[in-house]
């Protein structure tokens, strides 16, 4: 590897860093988790570094980069092994809580992975349809249909939600 | 429009403010040209494992200890927090809660120990304590902030709270926070913090809030340290394992007059990977996620995946990589009435999920009243 190329890719990761980790939390909801994926991506822009240099838009390539990261990642088994042991710890509640409802933000992170990154793609980058689709590595249709999934699981999560104008509190997964 | 709420979540989640980051362009640099070197020596015959030798990497989640700062204040008096808290004991317990609500979950690491408190098991909306040992956290000049590990939690003070049982308190809004006065942290003990953060005080009308932040105050009020609590118990026990090994972090449930320990990380002279959910994982030692099975249960084939029969137990084995690391996972949905997970990262295992699984773990039944308080036999 070149001392140029480097220093190229050091140049943009200096100037790219903070817009990706900003990318990584929104997805992920979580800092830690989100830096891990922010290492994980720089990692594999360096392996493929003369595409990222080569390509139109960079930065759309960076972001793509992270977001399959991030859809890869949510499918290890690490991810559901987490996810299972927290299922197993939690017995079923069978009462309708109009808190879990009014959490939008819950409803959001309990999204599949891949609908979380379209409704971040599309309401966050503010993509079209067809970017979003380009990323994602799916069809326009794909994303329209994950994308109305994913709103009408977060309508029917907050439909009963008795104090509009409410906002979201985080959970503090992020601290421990 | 659920549109407008849910870019108002994501451009908060955008924005929220970062004291410390783990990222590290350059060992990602130096890791990608690792990488590149695999793959050059993959295609040209050279012996790989010289070259895997050069892949390093360091995954550090959550807690990992800082470098402690000596600010000279927030030192107080009294008896001293206790330097470590020991993961098979507890520690807390809450002696008062609102009505209707009760002990969820909690947790307790050499570093920290937290409990849950609520309505319902899976509701967000919770009474959220955590506590953290000597030295552990650090209150700024001007008392506007109290910094909790280089990792942890940096939380932002607003204003000076009602004393708890003698010791100052503030208000507290995390630096993730949207909500003024979301917690409260106080001075459990000298040179300990403890941290409650109220449940989502949104959704509470202005007349309720300040009813709530009174519950706040009189639920750290209440909350006792050190004092004998329902025992912790294993539904499974570890044996013939090397002498060394510790319980590192434990995670359990309020079951009857038991605490359940649902998941517990094991220690034992490995370098950390750090701290995550509240467990501190080692690398090559073993995760062990342990309950009552259901009829439910089940091990969802993932990744390069095998079914095995191990003592007569269907489990699932698989073998994937996580965050730069070989990673060994097994899952057991009904073994002698419980669901059990075991998880290991780390190219060298001290002893792989199906030989522990095997040879080293005896499993005590669905009975709670079956299970042991130590979990090596």
């Amino acid at each position: 590897m070149s001392g140029s190329r480097d220093d190229e890719y050091t140049e943009y990761v200096a100037a790219r860093l903070p817009s990706l980790q900003r990318l990584a939390t929104v997805l992920c909801d979580d800092w830690q988790r989100a830096d891990d994926l922010v290492q994980a991506t720089l990692t594999k822009l360096y392996t493929q570094w003369s595409r990222v240099r080569d390509a139109t838009h960079p930065d759309a390539y960076a972001r793509t980069v992270l977001v399959r990261e991030f859809i890869h990642e949510r499918r290890s088994p690490w991810a559901k092994w987490v996810s299972l042991t927290g299922e197993m710890t939690d017995p079923p509640v069978i009462t309708v809580d109009h808190d879990i409802a009014l959490d939008l933000r819950a409803a959001v992170a309990a999204l599949p992975a891949r609908q979380r990154a379209t409704l971040v793609l599309r309401f966050y980058c503010d993509l079209n349809v067809v970017q979003s689709a380009e990323i994602l590595g799916c069809s326009p249709g794909t994303v329209k249909s994950q994308t109305a999934k994913a709103l009408e699981t977060v309508r029917k999560v907050l439909a009963p939600a008795p104090n509009p104008g409410a906002r979201p509190h985080p959970p503090r997964s992020a601290t421990r | 429009m659920i549109e407008n709420q849910i870019r108002e979540l994501f451009a908060g989640l955008a924005g929220a403010r970062r004291e410390t980051t783990r990222v590290d362009a350059e060992r990602a640099r130096r890791r990608g040209r690792a990488r590149l070197r695999w793959r050059r020596a993959a295609v040209t015959g050279t012996p790989l494992l010289a070259v895997a030798t050069a892949v390093t990497v360091a995954v550090t989640l959550g807690f990992t200890p800082g470098g402690l700062r000596r600010d000279g204040t927030a030192t107080g008096t009294g008896p001293a927090a206790p330097r470590q808290f020991d993961p098979l004991v507890p520690y807390l317990s809450f002696g008062w809660l609102p009505a209707g609500n009760s002990l969820l979950r909690g947790g307790v690491s050499r570093t920290s120990a937290f409990m849950f408190a609520g309505r319902t098991a899976t509701s967000p909306n919770v009474w959220d304590l955590g506590i953290y040992a000597a030295g552990r956290c650090h209150l700024t000049s001007g008392a506007k902030k109290l910094t909790c590990g280089s990792a942890g939690p940096t939380i932002d003070i607003t204003r000076p709270a009602p004393a708890v049982h003698g010791h100052r308190a503030w208000w507290t809004n995390s630096s993730n926070m949207w909500w003024a006065d979301a917690g409260l942290v106080w001075q459990y003990a000298r040179n300990g913090w403890a941290w409650l953060i109220l449940p989502n005080m949104y959704r509470y009308p202005p007349q309720q809030v300040a009813a709530v932040r009174r519950d706040a105050v009189r639920i750290a009020a209440h909350i006792r340290y050190g004092a004998p609590t329902r025992p912790l118990v294993f539904p499974a026990q570890l044996v013939h394992v090397p002498g060394n090994w510790r319980v590192s972090s434990v995670l359990y449930t309020p079951d009857g007059r038991v605490l359940q320990a649902s998941s517990f990380a094991l220690a034992g002279g490995r370098p950390s990977l750090g701290s995550d959910g509240g467990l501190d994982y080692q690398k090559g030692l073993p995760t062990i996620g342990i309950g009552p099975d259901s009829p439910k249960s089940t091990c969802p084939r993932r990744g390069e995946s095998n079914r095995e029969v191990i003592n007569g137990v269907r489990v699932v084995v698989s073998h994937s990589a996580a965050g730069g690391l070989p990673r060994q996972d097994l899952c057991a949905a009904h073994a002698d009435g419980l669901t059990l997970f075991v998880s290991e990262q780390g190219a060298h295992p001290a002893i792989g999920v199906a030989s522990l699984f095997r040879n080293h773990l005896r499993l005590l039944g669905g009975n709670p009243a079956n299970w042991a308080r130590n979990p090596f036999g």
